[in-house]
């Protein structure tokens, strides 16, 4: 048991005896009011999202979960498959716990991930990532506005808008939470 | 540390649009203690405490103050009329994080003759009239709507059918599927509805201000009914300003002194946390007091909006 004002980002919760992970966590003072922390907590069974609001002094039962780090080999469709770096097994994942985790991971890498009862239930994405211009729209000669922007997709099929002076073949690095342009990258 | 250099400039011109606003509609800036002998008494406000040693004169507890509001409210009390102060507010134990820090920047203004709707008024043109250039969040006319209303609208909970903690309780399990542990109080459960499902549906570039908030939460705002002459602003889930029409009444405030001063004290007793003095003579100063409304507006909240950044300890140079 910990108590609320403890729980973090990344944690694995028990809540009426099911398993959730923290996803985000901000700590409130209602005018007035107790500490209260409010929590987005994920499902690792089924992907759902729950909001809830604890005080900070209430006890909460929390579960061990472990990091560790996982190759991303590749996806099928419906689970991506993430070797694990000690052991070589293949950890299947299902695709729709983590919508979107396809265009950000590349094959090949390795990434952070929580598990619990040796089954992943959250991994870990760098907040900056850079990736490499697979495909790029020519700019328009002579199109000299400023601030004149385009789109590219990198390697792994994600679709950005970049300025214009962006090729194919250039390396870029993205914000993943936003999925924003933040600057090219040279070697 | 040019972004930080940036942030102090930024500081800078939003303190002095501040000025400017207040000096132009006739405010007196004042500069009031940050360190007390007594504190309002406020259960749900930890406080810092120090030592006054003098050989002399004898030691004694000391405290910083989490609100100019006290001595504010003895300036007006002998006759200084409208009011403003940029201060230096401290709350222990106030939890670190996206918009929370243990030492804090507020603005507070008092307008002699206001109630709580006159300065929601004077705070838009305010919030207008003092933004840095490039932040839009404030142009847009806030939204106004009555906590019941918002409630409702967001849960589908009628707070005036809701009255007494078991009720709110009952249908915050079954309606809103809630965990809420049984014999709590009522304000917490408001609390935890509102904090779960009217602040986060807040959006995140536009201002909204929920009035009327229920009398169950205590404070030092007018009664009327259920509720209590007293407004928050929010833009997105940052809480931040807070505005009361004042409670006048000399009695009113002595209750109130005497209620959360108990509270205080059996919360706190047999803990490591501070209790506060509070004097006990502070109510006389009702006696002569104006009708008026004041606000209190967190400072690093609204640089944090206007700069467009998303947490607190980007406005500070140094942080905890």
């Amino acid at each position: 048991m910990i108590k609320a004002g403890q729980i973090d980002k990344g944690m694995g919760l028990l809540i009426k005896g099911a398993p959730y992970i923290v996803v985000e966590r901000e700590f409130v003072n209602p005018g007035k009011g107790s500490a209260f922390v409010r929590l987005k907590l994920k499902s690792p069974t089924t992907g759902q999202t729950l909001q809830e609001t604890i005080k900070s002094q209430d006890s909460v039962e929390d579960i061990e979960v472990v990091d560790h780090n996982y190759q991303y080999s590749y996806n099928d469709g419906e689970y991506f498959h993430m070797i694990d770096e000690d052991t070589y097994e293949d950890t299947p994942v299902q695709m729709s716990m983590f919508e979107g985790y396809e265009l950000l991971m590349k094959e090949g890498e390795s990434y952070r991930c929580t598990t619990y009862n040796d089954e992943i239930i959250d991994i870990q994405i760098p907040s900056k990532v850079v990736y490499l211009v697979a495909e790029a729209e020519e700019a328009i000669k002579g199109d000299t506005v400023q601030g004149a922007t385009k789109f590219v997709t990198t390697e792994t099929g994600l679709r950005v808008r970049v300025p214009i002076f962006i090729k194919q073949g250039e390396k870029i690095r993205v914000n993943t939470e936003t999925k924003e342009y933040l600057e090219r990258v040279n070697d | 540390m040019a972004q930080k250099k940036n942030i102090a400039e930024l500081r800078r011109r939003l303190y002095a649009n501040i000025r400017s606003f207040f000096d132009k509609n006739g405010y007196l800036e004042v500069e009031t203690p940050i360190l007390s002998s007594a504190l309002i008494p406020e259960p749900t406000i930890d406080n810092f405490s120090t030592m006054f040693m003098n050989e002399f004169l004898g030691s004694r507890e000391l405290y910083l103050l989490p609100s100019p509001e006290l001595y504010m409210k003895k300036l007006i009390a002998e006759g200084y009329g409208s009011i403003y102060q940029i201060s230096k507010c401290f709350r222990n134990a106030e939890q670190v994080g996206r918009i929370h820090s243990p030492e804090f920047s507020m603005l507070e203004y008092y307008t002699t003759g206001f109630d709580e709707k006159d300065s929601i008024a004077l705070t838009i043109r305010f919030l207008r009239e003092t933004a840095l250039e490039d932040c839009g969040i404030f142009e847009r006319e806030p939204e106004i709507i009555s906590v019941r209303d918002a409630v409702l609208k967001c849960t589908g909970l009628d707070l005036d059918l809701l009255q007494n903690a078991s009720d709110l309780r009952s249908e915050a399990v079954s309606k809103l599927f809630m965990n809420i542990p049984s014999a709590e109080p009522w304000e917490d459960t408001f609390n935890r509805i509102f904090c779960t499902f009217v602040e986060t549906a807040v959006p995140e570039n536009h201002a909204v201000i929920f009035t009327d908030y229920p009398a169950q939460i205590n404070c030092l705002a007018l009664q009327n009914g259920n509720y209590r002459r007293r407004w928050e602003m929010y833009v997105g889930t940052t809480e931040l300003a807070n505005c009361y029409a004042e409670e006048t009444s000399v009695q009113k405030v002595r209750d109130y002194f005497n209620e959360e001063y108990r509270a205080l004290v059996s919360a706190r007793s047999g803990t490591e946390k501070v209790i506060p003095d509070s004097d006990p003579t502070y109510a006389n100063i009702f006696e002569n007091f104006p009708a008026c409304s004041g606000v209190a507006m967190g400072l690093d909240r609204l640089l944090m909006l206007e700069a467009g950044l998303h947490d607190i300890k980007d406005t500070l140079l140094f942080s905890m």
